[in-house]
């Protein structure tokens, strides 16, 4: 009987024993979920680049000798350093090869390497109880939110001394290497107060997307602007192929953005992103919003059906197919659909978007990623460091191979193939617009995607009238000028 | 003496499961509760207190309601519809003499081992408005006409999430009405039949009763997995669209919690829910409670 009892007891001592050693182990889980994306990666990427280490070392100190600071500051740079970037259609090994030839290049310092596709549900759980990676690759837009959440808690490392840092192993600032519209623009200062908080990293145009095939072989060109358009949506309508189509309402983001600095011009359009009061009654903003419900009356009518995160590569393929002449898309597309079935001589083609009035401005949005630090990040210096390491040429020729271009003066001439006819398309006379919503603190069930761009589905399908629309812009702006980042 | 050790070896013994227990759901219930009450971001320490701002604002905002209605409209057909289909293939699988017994039982049971994203991906398929099997088999009728966007218009969109969380439930609820349904004794019916009584009128007044007690059960299983696999289902199928019309409690909550910013506010939805739910299973025990029919 005694025994028993005994035995009992300890059977229940060892299951909370288990049960916390459970808990403790879901904890760890997250920072060791994922290394073997991670920790272990950066092993095996430290012995391929071991060979690199006596060059770069020495570079490091000859540009440490040229400049007081940076000598200044990789000196005392040692450390383990956090960096968590979200993967893409770029893929991981980039990250993980960046990640080596920096350790390589600062003696002493270790990178604890995070690359996930689901980068949140790895580190926020960490992040909760306090332990934050030092340099995290997140854009905003992301559905999670998780930049924007940064953002709007005030809760970034204001970077605008990297600017003035010197490349590890070069001799240029960082400032003078990114090329010029990527800085100063609302995302990357999103308090509006001249500081910098996020670095612009890969970028990509944002434009229109069609079969340059079907084009050719139908003798067509291509729109300049919407009156044009329009006049082709009808000739096209009258072959059974629809005028447009869209992956996602969310597309309709870079859409939007570029089509507001056509019609409106960069004074007027950065009021609208400050949700300037009046600026929705504006004839400008009144030409944006008709454009966009006569597109909707052109778009192909299965595609809200399609248009969520599962089903919208069926919306992109009707591109392919032919049955529907433009979408508004990333050059990612091109990759996203490459083992899809697509019509006898289809040819991706891209243009930026149609101009508002004959000869006037054209422009295709620049979507880019962005690396940031947040306020708990322990190591800062070093994460500076890194950023500034991220704008060499050693680190861009290893995220070029990748496909992944970053804002870098002369980046673009050394692009081949695909890649230099997307990025040449400002060469050819389109405005770049990089700019987003102004940050506000959290507005309590009110997001830019859902008053913005979800309801035009709603065009589509005739559930919601422009007017009906465009008053939820106006009374959702309200919202979000009352709480807007001074 | 012994009756102290004899106490004292029962609170050694429950206590595990009770330290579980409070660490694993009560304590974060309460934390759910206190979040509600504040307006924090979710990855800050800093967080404001402001009371019942939150609720406030909950109250006055359409896209809540809007999910509020698609969750009781879910709940309402869900439950309905599975409850009764359930029902009839229990009584037919497990009173009828048929051929092919075992194979429907595991045919309708097989939707329940399926992940949520398998579901979704097959009626994903079956909507498709141009290649679906829906719109095809349809168009055998109505001819070649505009084809119908089941997950595209938002009229329909909700219903065509309901007809797969039903397709999804009906194995499991079988199940369980099959098993109190082998319970009741054979001699029941025999009686019954001696007696005159036909198929229908022995389900209504024999089988029905006797196992009352399970669908009560069960009836608040269909509420509280209606609101969590509607979750999974819109988040799979829709993410919430086309423009917010699939949305439900659950999704909303999560839109606002984790891509808004808005964890505190995100709380006093989770909060609202489960004061719903709670209520809702309440007063649905309270009406069909009935004196017990022992056999």
């Amino acid at each position: 009987m005694k025994f028993k009892k005994v035995l009992c007891i300890l059977t229940a001592a060892m299951m909370v024993f288990g049960a916390t050693a459970c808990g403790g182990g879901g904890n760890t889980d997250s920072g060791t979920g994922t290394p073997d994306a991670g920790t272990e990666d950066t092993g095996s990427a430290e012995d391929e680049s071991a060979g690199q280490d006596a060059d770069a070392g020495n570079e490091e100190a000859d540009a440490g000798a040229e400049t007081e600071t940076d000598a200044g500051e990789s000196a005392g740079l040692t450390g383990t350093l956090k960096v968590a970037a979200v993967e893409t259609a770029y893929g991981a090994d980039m990250w993980k090869d960046v990640c080596a030839a920096f350790e390589s290049s600062h003696e002493g310092v270790t990178i604890e390497l995070t690359v996930d596709k689901k980068l949140e549900d790895v580190i926020t759980p960490e992040m909760k109880s306090g332990v934050y990676p030092d340099v995290i690759l997140r854009a905003v837009g992301a559905e999670s939110g998780l930049t924007e959440t940064f953002v709007k808690d005030n809760n970034l490392v204001d970077l605008t001394d990297v600017l003035a840092m010197t490349v590890p192993g070069e001799s240029v600032t960082v400032g003078d290497k990114i090329l010029p519209g990527f800085v100063e623009n609302s995302i990357c200062n999103p308090y509006g107060d001249g500081k910098t908080y996020l670095m612009p990293m890969f970028y990509g145009p944002c434009g229109l997307f069609f079969d340059q095939g079907l084009f050719t072989a139908k003798g067509w060109t291509v729109p300049e602007t919407w009156d044009e358009m329009w006049e082709l949506g009808e000739t096209a309508r009258a072959e059974g192929i629809a005028l447009f189509t869209y992956p996602t309402a969310g597309y309709f983001d870079a859409f939007f953005y570029a089509l507001l600095h056509e019609s409106m011009g960069n004074d007027k359009f950065q009021e609208a992103l400050r949700y300037g009061e009046g600026i929705w009654d504006t004839p400008e903003a009144q030409t944006v919003f008709d454009i966009i419900e006569k597109l909707a009356s052109y778009t192909e009518s299965t595609t809200p059906a399609n248009a969520n995160d599962n089903d919208f590569q069926k919306n992109q393929q009707l591109i392919l197919d032919d049955k529907a002449l433009f979408m508004p898309n990333g050059n990612w597309v091109i990759g996203e659909m490459a083992e899809a079935p697509r019509a006898e001589g289809f040819e991706w083609g891209f243009t930026a978007l149609p101009a508002v009035t004959a000869g006037g401005e054209r422009a295709s949005y620049s979507f880019f990623e962005q690396v940031w630090m947040p306020v708990g990040a322990e190591n800062q210096d070093l994460g500076k460091e890194f950023i500034a390491f991220l704008y060499s040429d050693a680190a861009a020729e290893i995220f070029a191979k990748s496909g992944a271009v970053q804002p870098i003066q002369g980046m673009t001439d050394k692009l081949d193939g695909d890649n230099k006819l997307y990025y040449s398309i400002y060469d050819n006379g389109a405005v770049a617009v990089m700019d987003a919503f102004a940050a506000t603190d959290a507005v309590e069930g009110v997001t830019t995607r859902a008053t913005f761009f979800d309801p035009v589905n709603s065009l589509v399908t005739g559930d919601k009238t422009k007017e009906d629309w465009v008053n939820q812009i106006k009374t959702d702006s309200d919202a979000l000028r009352a709480a807007l980042k001074e | 003496m012994k009756k102290k050790r004899r106490s004292g070896f029962i609170i050694a013994c429950t206590a595990p499961a009770v330290i579980l227990f409070v660490i694993f759901m009560i304590i974060p219930t309460i934390d759910v509760f206190r979040m509600s009450l504040y307006k924090w971001g979710g990855y800050t320490a800093e967080k404001t207190f402001v009371g019942f701002e939150n609720f406030k604002k909950l109250s006055q905002n359409p896209k809540f309601y809007q999910a509020f209605q698609n969750s009781v409209l879910l709940i309402v057909i869900v439950t309905l519809v599975t409850f009764c289909l359930s029902l009839v293939f229990a009584s037919i699988l497990s009173r009828e003499k048929i051929k092919g017994q075992n194979f429907f039982r595991i045919v309708f049971y097989i939707p329940n081992i399926l992940s949520v994203v398998v579901i979704s991906a097959i009626f994903s398929a079956i909507y498709d408005p141009n290649q679906g099997l829906l719109n095809s088999v349809l168009n055998l009728f109505r001819g070649n006409k505009e084809p119908i966007l089941w997950l595209g218009s938002q009229k329909l969109v909700i219903y065509s999430v309901a007809i797969a969380m039903v397709w999804q439930a009906v194995g499991y609820y079988m199940v369980m009405y099959m098993a109190s349904m082998s319970n009741v004794p054979e001699s029941l019916y025999e009686s019954a039949s001696l007696e005159g009584a036909g198929r229908i009128s022995q389900f209504f007044s024999i089988t029905l009763p006797l196992v009352w007690t399970n669908i009560r059960t069960t009836l608040t299983f269909f509420i509280i997995s209606t609101i969590n696999m509607s979750f999974l289902m819109v988040k799979a199928m829709t993410n919430g669209g086309p423009d917010g019309a699939s949305n439900v409690f659950l999704s909303y909550m999560y839109q606002e919690a984790y891509t808004n910013s808005s964890y505190g506010y995100g709380m006093a939805i989770g909060v609202t829910v489960f004061v719903f739910s709670f209520a809702l299973a309440g007063i649905l025990n309270a009406v069909t409670r009935r004196e017990e029919i022992e056999f």
